[in-house]
């Protein structure tokens, strides 16, 4: 185990934000945390990263390196006024690591942005920044990553970039990393374990596949002229553009689609939708 | 440390507000050179009404040498509070930015780093004096040429040239201590109040109760002698007829005490608090 927290508390006057967190984190895995707004996912970050010290608990981080654990907090803090190079050399230089070209080539390439710019980071796209808020945090070889809220702001192509540059941290460099999102779609294929933070407690943990499925209620169905079929009114299908949300009962999704099919209806997609409220306020473990 | 230190000069050089406040107070110093200039021609005639009716005086007495000493009467309101201004925003723009909580990520220490501000604040204080004596001198003697100094302290003082010149050094010497306990002070509001303009209104509110309470006489030997703001105007003494090298010794060192706590408790503070932005 690379990163081991247990029983973290923190308050801020009588409010409670978290209440005896414990995670456990095995080397090069992807975790993810997962939780609505409010819930105490930065400041359980921030207590991990040594930025605040918790009330009780204890955190133990099975690392013989310089730098054991970084991460970026929200967006990533910059030098606005200094350039990339800047920016990784002042980084470098407060934790005694000699910026070479080297080291900065490996850096920028590492998280795939190019060496040519020279103009102040303040100049940057946000997904831009993020990368090398990243690169940042992976100088000195940190064994853990600690990610909040990543994909805050990203656009699509610039979210589907990172994922494959955590995958990449992960298995290449066997960094574990830990990602939070309030969006379950973002952390789904990403992380192989989900812990789920709700006012302040963590209420489920486990495999994310298994976890997204056991909240699932409803699928989307995408297809041509869907509102004409029997099988979906049957069974009171909701029925907007050219999709139909179906929450089964009595009867398996997978029966529903043979049906489908049998039907005639063409479909083009079937999306597992999570019921958030049953993930988010699911009995404690 | 050393590697700190050494960013955060970095830090400071590739900002572009320094170089706006290199310039604003090489634009002060303009200003209180001609406004020294006019100043000293008005006291001079003040001073030297009744002394010209009963002596000869040669040469002229409104020169480089009277300009650096009113230049000097007049710094230590401006360029303090441009300093404190400066030396704040070195802490208050890492909060405003965040960049203090990247660099908090790094395998950093706490103690390290306020310290490095503090020595780097100290450090600029006293480039910014150098650069003000410098350019105070060359301006003034190229102007105004060298001369006997005459000041009005408990009574009119002469000094010839080559002396005034030795003074005058020595009570920037003496002054950059006072310089440097106001930047620290204004570091530590900084840690204190992590905003910029909250830092800079009690800093500008310090700075104007402290050269209140310098005018103010306490009617108590103790507070008169060991209350810091009594202790900011010990180049004034370079210019007594005998200079009272104990006294300036005595209240420098205390200053110096003074900046030490100060910065002493800038730093617990820091240590002891969260890095929250």
């Amino acid at each position: 185990m690379i990163l081991e927290a247990r029983k973290i508390s923190k308050s801020y006057g009588s409010l409670e934000v978290l209440k005896n967190v414990t995670l456990e984190c095995h080397k090069g895995r992807i975790y993810g945390l997962i939780g609505a707004n409010g819930t105490g996912k930065t400041t359980l970050f921030r207590i991990l990263l040594g930025l605040i010290k918790a009330d009780g608990g204890s955190i133990k981080i099975n690392s013989q390196g310089i730098k054991p654990i970084g991460g970026i907090i929200e967006k990533p803090a910059l030098y606005g006024y200094l350039s990339a190079y800047g920016n990784l050399k002042v980084f470098a230089q407060i934790q005694g690591l000699n910026l070479t070209k080297e080291l900065y080539g490996k850096s920028m390439h590492q998280v795939g942005l190019s060496t040519n710019r020279t103009d102040a980071v303040k100049n940057y796209s946000l997904g831009m920044k993020q990368r090398l808020g990243l690169a940042i945090a992976l100088l000195n070889n940190p064994d853990c990553i600690v990610l909040d809220e990543p994909f805050s702001g990203l656009d699509p192509m610039g979210i589907i970039a990172l994922h494959e540059l955590i995958k990449t941290l992960s298995s290449q460099n066997q960094i574990t990393i830990i990602i939070s999102s309030h969006i379950v779609s973002e952390l789904t294929d990403l992380c192989e374990t989900l812990y789920v933070l709700n006012e302040g407690e963590i209420i489920k943990k486990g495999p994310s596949a298994e976890l997204l499925n056991e909240n699932v209620t409803t699928y989307k169905i995408v297809g041509n002229n869907l509102e004409m079929s029997e099988v979906l009114q049957s069974i009171n299908a909701v029925f907007s553009n050219n999709s139909a949300f179906v929450s089964p009962e009595t009867i398996s999704i997978s029966k529903i689609l043979q049906k489908l099919i049998e039907e005639g209806q063409e479909v083009t997609a079937c999306i597992p939708q999570t019921d958030l409220k049953a993930l988010f306020g699911g009995r404690k473990i | 440390m050393i590697s700190l230190i050494r960013s955060e000069i970095y830090k400071i050089r590739k900002q572009s507000k320094t170089l706006y406040a290199l310039a604003a107070i090489l634009i002060i110093e303009g200003f209180v050179i001609v406004s020294a200039y006019y100043q000293g021609t008005g006291i001079i005639d003040l001073l030297l009404a009744n002394l010209k009716d009963s002596f000869e005086f040669k040469g002229n007495l409104l020169n480089g040498n009277l300009i650096i000493y009113l230049i000097l009467n007049s710094l230590w309101f401006h360029i303090p509070l441009i300093l404190m201004i400066i030396i704040s925003g070195f802490l208050t723009s890492e909060y405003k930015d965040r960049t203090l909580e990247t660099v908090m990520l790094q395998p950093v220490s706490k103690l390290n780093f306020i310290l490095s501000k503090y020595v780097v604040s100290i450090i600029f204080t006293l480039l910014i004096v150098l650069l003000l004596a410098v350019s105070t001198f060359l301006v003034s003697y190229w102007i105004f040429g060298k001369g006997d100094l005459v000041v009005y302290l408990d009574g009119l003082n002469f000094f010839e040239s080559e002396e005034a010149f030795y003074r005058l050094i020595y009570a920037f010497i003496s002054g950059a201590n006072s310089m440097i306990f106001f930047s620290v002070v204004s570091l530590t509001l900084a840690v204190i109040l992590k905003d910029a303009t909250k830092t800079w209104i009690v800093s500008a509110i310090f700075l104007i109760c402290s050269n209140l309470l310098l005018k103010i006489d306490f009617q108590n030997e103790f507070l008169n002698e060991l209350f810091f703001s009594k202790l900011t105007d010990s180049w004034q003494y370079f210019f007594y007829y005998k200079i009272p090298y104990s006294t300036i010794y005595f209240k420098n060192l205390m200053l110096f005490g003074y900046t030490l706590i100060t910065m002493i408790i800038g730093i617990i503070i820091f240590k002891r608090r969260d890095i929250q932005v």
